[in-house]
């Protein structure tokens, strides 16, 4: 594997960027900093995600701040897309081509003599394991394999950001867990991997961070677990610890101001603590373990997962908190 | 990218002339393998007016004297410039420039050339380029068809006479010229109709009211029309009927460059529009 030199400043940078569409708000006031590594852009539909990649690419326009990708604007195609790629979420392809023909055509179109685009195609196509479809119309493709041959053309010139529009729709979980390695390998190489999902566990597996956005404005930004520690006051971490006696365990937690509840398991073999300061919780639970002799079978948070930490901001009626 | 490098050098005037050169024949080659696979109705429109010439071979008694190579060369005339140039070739350009940028913006693709490192205006060189190719070659072959077919009830010796040691091949090549400057010219109005228009049809369809009321109107307004340039240089004049207004005609000189620089203009407008085209499929 072959890690990416940095390009320009080595970052992509929103500041404070709105982007309307006539009175309809696209996003508004975003400023961000994405670093290399998968960033997981996560929201319901409708929420902003496609218009934010779009501005990040050039294909639309901020009606209000600026973009840079690695130092560079949208301003110059000609420098922009040699490092950049984009699978947009559109499932459209030009007329009449093979999977082989439309990743080779636009390589060309790069600049790319003959033989050298030939034979990157051939290790995009390969790369996404569709060596044996390339010479058939990609009309004739299936969802998942369309999917893998937009994604074979966003990366066939070895950009250094990548960006992926629900690039994960369509695929089998073989295909998915594949395409996840993929892009693994490609952010263990420096690459920026951006990608956008309204499925949010899928985000939580891959992303490095995140940005959680809702009604056109980022709500969150960071590593998973550090948005979930500057929610502890208002949201109190759960975490779920299975031992043989958690009533004892149960005991001892009560008796700590920053543990707001704790709830014994149906079984009678788990306990579930709410609090305000999981790190005291876990000193306490090490030395209540170690002065008690308490047999642990697993200790888990219960939610720190994107999906709740989402929920958390939004609330159920999609408002922010 | 050692490839991609060396064509991007520039060249001494400080311009990346061989990667642009690249770029515009990758653009061309993409755009004829997948835009003009199968052009058949452009293909039954280039027949038209051979169907007209082959059904004056077929009528007894269309042609009154075949050694009379004058009436061949008027019929010629009268089908090239009142039906060919006004409806067919107009109604071609229409349907290929018009939908240049159009129809990959409903086929929600054009994308995938916005998001390649090259400079937006080489695209619509591209695409333009690539509808002059289909369209001249498409219609100069007819016109070249419909021309040999207009003499062929005719006596073959004089027929031969008129090529060869009078004005006939002058008389092609004339049209050919005619043909492709009606390529160029309603090729690049209609092109900027795509950028300028959601729809370009209703602005079409106007023009093609304004050319074909081009004979009724005042010498100034004349000149602000592309037929008024492309009939100049038709080797033999079309009577327009008692009513038309005359005017004198451009010389050559005035007509072949005025042409060109429309199109240029209007060229220049559209690259300039799809600098700050947004993609956004969803409003169309």
């Amino acid at each position: 594997m072959t890690v990416k030199q940095p390009v320009g400043d080595g970052r992509i940078v929103f500041e404070n960027v709105s982007k309307f569409y006539g009175e309809v708000l696209g996003v508004n006031r975003v400023s961000l900093s994405v670093l290399p590594g998968i960033t997981g852009l996560v929201g319901p539909n409708g929420s902003g995600k496609t218009t934010l990649m779009n501005l990040t690419a050039g294909l639309l326009r901020p009606t209000r701040g600026r973009i840079s990708v690695l130092g560079m604007s949208a301003d110059r195609p000609e420098e922009l897309f040699r490092h950049v790629g984009y699978s947009t979420q559109y499932d459209a392809f030009p007329p009449g081509l093979t999977g082989y023909q439309f990743i080779e055509s636009f390589l060309r179109v790069h600049g790319f003599a003959a033989k050298e685009a030939e034979a990157m195609t051939w290790k995009a196509i390969e790369r996404v394991g569709l060596t044996e479809a390339a010479g058939r119309k990609v009309a004739g493709y299936s969802k998942g394999m369309r999917q893998r041959i937009k994604l074979a053309q966003a990366i066939s010139h070895q950009p250094s950001v990548l960006i992926l529009d629900e690039p994960l729709n369509g695929l089998d979980p073989m295909a998915r867990a594949e395409v996840i390695a993929l892009f693994r390998e490609l952010a263990d190489g420096g690459l920026h991997v951006l990608v956008s999902s309204h499925i949010l566990h899928e985000v939580d597996l891959i992303s490095d961070q995140v940005v959680l956005i809702n009604g056109g404005y980022v709500i969150a930004e960071g590593d998973i677990s550090g948005v979930r520690d500057e929610m502890e006051e208002e949201h109190p971490v759960q975490v779920l610890i299975r031992c043989d006696r958690p009533s004892l365990l149960a005991s001892r937690v009560f008796e700590q101001d920053h543990v707001v509840e704790a709830r014994l398991d149906d079984d009678g073999k788990g306990l579930l603590v709410r609090t305000r300061d999981a790190d005291s919780f876990h000193l306490l639970l090490n030395e209540v373990v170690l002065a008690n002799g308490l047999t642990i079978e697993g200790v888990a948070p219960a939610d720190s997962d994107v999906n709740a930490v989402y929920q958390y901001l939004i609330g159920s009626n999609g408002e922010k908190s | 990218m050692s490839d991609i490098v060396s064509a991007a050098a520039p060249a001494r005037s400080g311009l990346p002339w061989a990667l642009w050169k690249a770029q515009l024949l990758a653009v061309l080659r993409l755009e004829l393998r997948k835009g003009f696979r199968r052009p058949w109705g452009l293909v039954l429109l280039a027949l038209a007016p051979i169907f007209i010439l082959v059904l004056r071979l077929l009528i007894p008694r269309a042609v009154d004297d075949p050694s009379d190579i004058a009436e061949a060369t008027t019929f010629f005339a009268g089908v090239y410039q009142a039906f060919s140039l006004r409806i067919v070739i107009f109604l071609a350009c229409v349907a290929v420039f018009g939908n240049l940028i159009r129809r990959e913006v409903l086929d929600r693709s054009l994308h995938y050339y916005f998001l390649s490192p090259m400079r937006r205006e080489l695209l619509v060189v591209g695409k333009y380029l690539t509808g002059l190719i289909v369209t001249f070659v498409l219609f100069g072959l007819a016109t070249v068809g419909a021309f040999f077919l207009a003499y062929l009830p005719h006596e073959s010796t004089a027929v031969q006479r008129f090529l060869f040691q009078g004005p006939g091949l002058g008389h092609l090549g004339a049209y050919l010229l005619v043909t492709f400057l009606a390529c160029v010219g309603y090729g690049a109005v209609f092109l900027a109709f795509g950028f300028f228009f959601k729809s370009p049809a209703l602005p079409a369809l106007a023009f093609f009211g304004w050319e074909g009321i081009h004979f009724l109107l005042p010498p100034l307004l004349k000149k602000f029309s592309v037929i008024h340039y492309l009939q100049s240089l038709c080797p033999v004049p079309l009577d327009e009927g008692p009513i038309a207004m005359l005017s004198d005609a451009p010389s050559p000189w005035v007509a072949i460059p005025g042409v060109i620089v429309m199109a240029a203009v209007l060229i220049a407008l559209s690259a300039w529009k799809i600098r700050t085209m947004e993609v956004s499929y969803e409003e169309e």
